[in-house]
C-alpha cells in the first residue's frame, strides 16, 4: 500500500526495532576477532615486502662496486684457478685411494693396533703427565703423592684394558702381544709398543711398494699442480690492488651516508647557529670521490699477461690429460679418476673461453637491476661477511631444501600412506585404537627435541653403521659427516608422517561406504575393493596429504638447522648416491641462523627477508594446490 | 477374507524351480532378533517382492542372501539356513567373495563408482580376472543393452558415470550387476530415489530380465510390488506374515495384518 510506505512504526509498538541489541554486540565481537587475524596477515605480508624488496637495489649496488673495483675481472681468472685446484685435489685423492686400497689389509691392521694403543694413552695420559711432572722437575718428589698417582695410573690402565676396541683384522696373538705390552708399560716409556711400530712400518713399506708402479701418475699430478703457479701469483697481486679500491669505495659510501644524515638533521633544527654547525660538519664529511680509474687502468694493463697465462695453462693441461692412467684398480680411486677426466673438457673449454672474456671485460658496463634478481635466483654461491665479495645466490640453499624434502618424502609417503591404508581398511578396531593415537602422538614431540635425538642417536648410529665392512656396498658409505642431508631427511620424514597419515586416512574415510558395498556386492575381495575402488576414489585426497606433508617439510626449520650439517654449498652430485650423505644448508635454516647476527637494514638482512618471501610463496602455493585437491575430493 | 495365521507359502506354480531356499532363518543384531524363523522359497525366472513396514526385516533378509550383513559387526545367523543350489551359504567353507559373484545386488541409492561408464560395467569382470578386451567389450555392450541404457550412453562410454541422471545411474548399476551373469539379483528399494518416469523404466527392465535371473525386490511402494512381482512376501516385526502369489495377496490376502498394510491402515 503506497500510503503506508512512508509511515514509520510507532515508537512504542512492539514490532519496533530496538536501537541496541545484545545479539549485535556479540556479532561485532566475533567479527572483530576474525577481522584482526586478517589485518595481522596483511601487516605481515606488507612488512615482508617492505623489508625484502629493498634488497634488489642494494644488491645491485654491491654488484656494481664489485665490477667498478675490478673484483669481477679478477674472478674470471680466479674461477679457473679454483677449478684447477679441484682437479688437482681429485687426482690426489684418486692417487691415495689407489695406494690405500691396495694396502687395505695393512692399513686396517695398523689402524687397529694404533686404536688399541690410543685407547690406552687416552685413558692414562693425564695421570702419566702428572707423574712425569712430579718426578722430572728435580725437586724432591713427595713419595705419598707419587704413590697415589701411581695407584691411579694402575686404575686407569685396568680401565683402559677393560674397554679396548675390537680388532677384526689382527690375529688373537697379535692383539695379545699389544695388550701385554700395554700391561707392563711404564709412565716413562716414550716408544710405541713394538708391534704398533712394526705394523706402521709394514704399512709404510707396503704403501711405498704400491706407490712404485704409480710413480708416473704421481709425477703427472705434480707437474699439473705446478702448472698454475704463475697464474696464481698474478691473481694474488691483482687481488691486493682491487681490494684496496673496493675499500676506498666503501668508505666513501659510508661518509656519504653520514653526510646525508647530518643534512637531514640540519633541516630539522630550528636554531640557526646549530644548523650552521651541522652543515659545516656535513661539508667536512663530503668525501672526495675515490679514484677508481688509475688502479683500473693498471689492472687493464695486465690483460695480455692474464691471457698469456691462461693460454699456457690450457696448453699444459691439455697435454696432461693423455698422460693420466687409463684406469685404476681400486673402485673408489677409479671413480675419482673418471670424475676428474669427465671434468677435464669443461675445464679446458673454460680456459679457452677465458681470454675472450678477459679482453672484452670493461668496468663501465652498467649493472641492471635484473642482474641482481638473476644473481639471487640462480647464484651458486651464498657468501656473506667475507672479505672479498658477498654473494646472495639461493641455489645451494634451495638445493639443500629440495634434497632433504626428497629424502623425507621418499620415506614418509610409503610409510604414511601405507599405514593409513592399513589402519583404515584392514586393521581391527583394537589395532586402530592403538596405531592412530601413536602415530598422531609423534606430532606432539617438539621439533627441537627430535633434533637432538637426531644428532645424538641417529647421526651417531648411522656413522657407526657406515664404517662396518659388511655395509660398504651401500653407495656413499663410509660417510664423512655425521650430520647430513640423509639424517635431516629421515627426521623430517618422521615429522611429516603424522600429517600425511592423518590426512590420507581422512581421505580414505571420506570415500562413501556405498562404493565399498557396491564393490563387495560385485564379488570383489577386500584387497581388490581397497586398491581398485577405495584408493582411486580417495586419490586426490591422498595427493593433498602428500602436498601438505611437503609443505610441512619445506617449512620446517629447527630440525634442519640442528641436523642438516649447515654447509652452504651445492652438494657434489658426482658422488652418486653419496650426495645424500653430504651436509647441506636450507632456506629456512639460513634465516634462523643468520637473522640474529646481521646489521639491521643491511643488504644481507634484506636478502634473508627475500628468502622468507620466497618460502612464503612456495609454501602458500603448495598449500593452495593441496586445498584444491581436497575440495575436488569432497565434491 | 479369511484370517489365518499360517505363514507357509502357498505354491501357485509348482512347476517353478526353486533357486534360493530359506529355512527357519533367525538373525540377530547383537541381542535383538531381527528375523524370526523365516521359511521361504525364491523361484527361478520370477520376481519376488518383499514388502512390509520399516524395520520389519525385509532388507535384513535380502542382505542375508548375499551375506552383506557379514560386514556389520555384531550380526549373526542364530538358526536356520539359506541354500542356493543345495549349498548352505552360511557354511564356514563358503567363500563369501565367490558367493557374491552369483548373487548380485542393486542398492537403494544408485552408487556407480567414480569411474567411466565402461569401467563401471566392466568392474565385476575385471575382478574375476578377465583380461580379454574383446570379451569385456562384448559383455559391456550386452549388459548395457539389457539394461536399456546402450542407446543413451554408447557415445560416451569413457565419460564419468557420475554425469548420468539418477535413473540412468540406477540402470547402470543394474547393468553392472548383470554383466557378470549372476543367478540371483537382489534389489533393495531400487526406485525409492527415482522420479516416476525413471521408476517405470527400471520396472520395465526388471520385467524383461526376469526370464534370465531370479529377482528379489524390496519395496515400500505397494503399486510397484503389484506391478513387477510374481510373488509377494509380507513381513511384520521380523516375521513372515504371508507369502503368496502377488495377485492373490493384493486381491485377497489371507491374513488380516496383510490386508491392513496393503490398504494403508498402517506402515
Amino acid at each position: 500500500m503506497p500510503d503506508d510506505a512512508n509511515r514509520n512504526v510507532p515508537k512504542s509498538h512492539r514490532f519496533r526495532k530496538q536501537g541496541f541489541s545484545f545479539e549485535r554486540l556479540i556479532r561485532y565481537f566475533f567479527a572483530s576477532n576474525a577481522g584482526l587475524t586478517i589485518v595481522i596477515l596483511v601487516l605481515i605480508i606488507v612488512f615482508l615486502l617492505k623489508e625484502g624488496l629493498g634488497f634488489f637495489p642494494g644488491y645491485r649496488r654491491e654488484l656494481e662496486t664489485y665490477r667498478i673495483a675490478g673484483l669481477e675481472f679478477v674472478d674470471i681468472s680466479r674461477k679457473n684457478l679454483t677449478a684447477h685446484e679441484q682437479l688437482v685435489s681429485l687426482l690426489n685423492r684418486a692417487y691415495y685411494a689407489e695406494i690405500n686400497g691396495r694396502s687395505y689389509q695393512q692399513l686396517r691392521r695398523s689402524e687397529e693396533a694404533a686404536a688399541l694403543f690410543n685407547a690406552y694413552t687416552d685413558q692414562t695420559g693425564p695421570t702419566k703427565e702428572l707423574i712425569l711432572n712430579s718426578t722430572q722437575e728435580g725437586q724432591e718428589a713427595q713419595p705419598a703423592m707419587l704413590a697415589v698417582l701411581r695407584e691411579n695410573y694402575e686404575k686407569q690402565r685396568a680401565k683402559a684394558l677393560a674397554n679396548l676396541p675390537a680388532t677384526p683384522h689382527l690375529s688373537a696373538k697379535e692383539r695379545e702381544e699389544i695388550i701385554s705390552a700395554l700391561r707392563t708399560r711404564t709412565p716413562q716409556a716414550t716408544d710405541d709398543p713394538a708391534l704398533v711400530t712394526r705394523l706402521a712400518e709394514e704399512l709404510a713399506s707396503t704403501q711405498a711398494r704400491h706407490a712404485e708402479p704409480l710413480q708416473a701418475f704421481r709425477a703427472t699430478i705434480d707437474s699439473f699442480e705446478s702448472a698454475s703457479a704463475d697464474l696464481g701469483s698474478a691473481i694474488m697481486e691483482m687481488t691486493e690492488s682491487v681490494t684496496s679500491t673496493k675499500e676506498a669505495l666503501q668508505n666513501a659510501d659510508i661518509l656519504e651516508k653520514d653526510r646525508r644524515t647530518l643534512l637531514a638533521a640540519a633541516n630539522n633544527v630550528d636554531d640557526p647557529a646549530e644548523r650552521e654547525k651541522l652543515l659545516a660538519e656535513a661539508k667536512a664529511a663530503l668525501a672526495e670521490k675515490p679514484d677508481t680509474e688509475t688502479p683500473m687502468a693498471s689492472l687493464m694493463e695486465r690483460k695480455p699477461d692474464c691471457i698469456r697465462l691462461h693460454e699456457e695453462l690450457a696448453k699444459s693441461s691439455a697435454a696432461i690429460l693423455p698422460q693420466l692412467p687409463k684406469s685404476l684398480a681400486q673402485g673408489e680411486a677409479d671413480r675419482l679418476l673418471r670424475t676428474a677426466k669427465k671434468a677435464w673438457p669443461v675445464f679446458l673449454s673454460d680456459l679457452s673461453a677465458a681470454p675472450a672474456k678477459i679482453s672484452s671485460w670493461t668496468h663501465t658496463t652498467p649493472v641492471p637491476l635484473s642482474a641482481a634478481v638473476v644473481s639471487f635466483l640462480t647464484g651458486r654461491d651464498w657468501i656473506t661477511g667475507g672479505e672479498w665479495q658477498d654473494f646472495y645466490g639461493i641455489l645451494p640453499l634451495a638445493t639443500g631444501s629440495l634434497m632433504i624434502a626428497l629424502v623425507a618424502l621418499t620415506i614418509a609417503i610409503p610409510v604414511g600412506i601405507g599405514s593409513a591404508i592399513y589402519v583404515n581398511q584392514f586393521a581391527s578396531p583394537r589395532e586402530q585404537a592403538i596405531v592412530k593415537p601413536v602415530i598422531e602422538f609423534i606430532q606432539a614431540i617438539p621439533s627441537v627435541v627430535l633434533g637432538f635425538i637426531g644428532i645424538l642417536v641417529f647421526g651417531t648410529v648411522l656413522r657407526e653403521l657406515s664404517v662396518m665392512d659388511s655395509l660398504q656396498w651401500v653407495p656413499g658409505f663410509p660417510i664423512e659427516e655425521r650430520l647430513n642431508i640423509f639424517t635431516a631427511g629421515c627426521l623430517l620424514a618422521l615429522m611429516s608422517i603424522p600429517t600425511i597419515f592423518s590426512l590420507a586416512e581422512d581421505a580414505l574415510n571420506n570415500v562413501p561406504s556405498a562404493y565399498a558395498e557396491a564393490s563387495e556386492a560385485l564379488g570383489a575381495s577386500g584387497i581388490q575393493t581397497t586398491f581398485r575402488v577405495i584408493i582411486p576414489a580417495a586419490f586426490s585426497g591422498i595427493l593433498a596429504a602428500v602436498l601438505l606433508g611437503l609443505g610441512r617439510v619445506i617449512g620446517e626449520t629447527m630440525v634442519v638447522l640442528l641436523v642438516a650439517g649447515n654447509r652452504i654449498k651445492i652438494p657434489d652430485f658426482s658422488a652418486g648416491f653419496g650426495v645424500f650423505f653430504q651436509p647441506s644448508h636450507t632456506l629456512t635454516g639460513i634465516i634462523a641462523q643468520e637473522l640474529g647476527e646481521v646489521p639491521l637494514g643491511s643488504v644481507h638482512y634484506r636478502a634473508l627477508f627475500v628468502v622468507g618471501i620466497l618460502l612464503f610463496v612456495v609454501v602458500l602455493g603448495i598449500n593452495a594446490t593441496a586445498h584444491r585437491f581436497v575440495n575436488r575430493a569432497t565434491k | 477374507m479369511q484370517a489365518t495365521l499360517d505363514p507357509k507359502p502357498s505354491s501357485p506354480a509348482p512347476s517353478a524351480e526353486v533357486s534360493v531356499a530359506i529355512r527357519d532363518l533367525c538373525f540377530n543384531y547383537g541381542s535383538s532378533q531381527a528375523l524370526k524363523d523365516i521359511t521361504l522359497d525364491l523361484h527361478k525366472h520370477e520376481v519376488t517382492a518383499f514388502i512390509g513396514p520399516s524395520g520389519c526385516g525385509k532388507s535384513t533378509l535380502l542382505r542375508c542372501i548375499n551375506r552383506m550383513n557379514d560386514e556389520i559387526p555384531g550380526t549373526r545367523v542364530t538358526k536356520g539356513s539359506i541354500h542356493i543350489e543345495d549349498i548352505n551359504i552360511h557354511d564356514p567353507s563358503v567363500d563369501v567373495v565367490k558367493l557374491r559373484r552369483d548373487v548380485g545386488m542393486v542398492f537403494q541409492k544408485s552408487n556407480p563408482f567414480p569411474k567411466s561408464i565402461y569401467e563401471n560395467v566392466a568392474f565385476g569382470l575385471r575382478m574375476r580376472g578377465v583380461k580379454d578386451k574383446q570379451v569385456i567389450d562384448q559383455a559391456v555392450e550386452e549388459s548395457l543393452r539389457s539394461a536399456a541404457l546402450w542407446d543413451e550412453v554408447k557415445d560416451r562410454l569413457q565419460e564419468s558415470a557420475l554425469g548420468l541422471s539418477g535413473g540412468q545411474q540406477q540402470r547402470l548399476c543394474i547393468a553392472r550387476t548383470i554383466a557378470v551373469k549372476p543367478l540371483v539379483v537382489l534389489m533393495d528399494e531400487p526406485c525409492s530415489a527415482l522420479d516416476p518416469i525413471a521408476t517405470a523404466k527400471v520396472e520395465e527392465l526388471v520385467w524383461q530380465l526376469k526370464n534370465d535371473y531370479t529377482f528379489v525386490i524390496v519395496t515400500h511402494n505397494m503399486q510397484q510390488a503389484a506391478r513387477v512381482s510374481d510373488r509377494t512376501a509380507f513381513f511384520y516385526m521380523g516375521e513372515l506374515v504371508e507369502y503368496s502369489d502377488t495377485k492373490r495377496i493384493f486381491s485377497n490376502p489371507r491374513v488380516r495384518k496383510t490386508e491392513e498394510y496393503i490398504s494403508g491402515r498402517f506402515g
